[in-house]
């Protein structure tokens, strides 16, 4: 299902009861077909073309919004291109604009990565160099120079 | 860094610096370009019905992308002409 926005110009030389008998058999075709028209807008109603369409300057402008299978378009435009009565179509798929501004992901923190110094174990020397027992040598005297 | 690059680039002797333009379906915050809104598109193409370019409008990528669509259905069913003498 989907929403669609339909805008059909009516030729305006239409008698009233034709064009209304028209745009209910419009809107009985969208329902037919498993649709569910939401909206028959006809605020503009007859308006000028911006350029002639089959030598006509007027035309009755309709708005539809509907909601329907993906068939059903087609089948109506199928059906306006038939009816000589309706000048021109345009249909519109409606498309829910969302924001495009996506949960940013979360930044993961790096793994603690280990910065900390580990420790260094400043083993002490456990085994304290023995201490050298300095024997004093035994010095002998030096000799004292003869004196002569 | 700007400092650097006014420095470099020299004014135009005597006149104004041009103002760099706004795109003003920014300004608007519009999200979608409707074809229906005539009036507003109406500014948007010259006497001749053409869609003026974004360098005349200022509208950013994004906005002229969608007017110029917005256009074309417009156009298509007889709201806007496709050419106008």
């Amino acid at each position: 299902m989907n929403r669609y926005e339909l805008t059909y110009i009516i030729d305006a030389t239409l008698e009233e009861t034709a064009r209304k008998e028209l745009i209910a058999k419009f809107s009985s075709l969208i329902a037919a077909n498993g649709g569910e028209v939401e909206k028959v807008d006809e605020t503009w109603g007859k308006r000028r073309l911006a350029y002639p369409i089959d030598h006509k300057t007027e035309g009755y402008y309709v708005l539809v919004t509907y909601t329907a299978p993906v068939e059903v378009p087609a089948e109506v435009e199928r059906n306006m291109r038939i009816n000589d009565s309706v000048l021109r179509y345009l249909t519109v798929k409606l498309v829910e604009k969302h924001s495009k501004v996506k949960p940013r992901p979360v930044r993961q923190a790096p793994a603690p990565v280990a910065v900390e110094e580990a420790p260094v174990v400043e083993a002490a020397p456990a085994v304290e160099e023995a201490p050298v027992v300095e024997t004093p040598a035994v010095e002998e005297a030096p000799a004292a120079p003869a004196e002569e | 860094m700007s400092e650097d690059r006014e420095e470099r680039r020299p004014r135009p002797r005597g006149g104004r610096r041009p103002r760099r333009k706004v795109c003003s379906f920014c300004v608007d915050k519009i999200a979608y370009i409707d074809y229906k809104d005539v009036n507003r598109l109406r500014r948007f193409i010259n006497e001749r019905g053409k869609i003026l370019p974004c360098r005349m409008t200022g509208n950013c990528a994004k906005h002229q992308r969608q007017l110029g669509e917005a256009i074309k259905r417009a156009r298509a069913i007889a709201l806007l002409p496709y050419t106008a003498e």
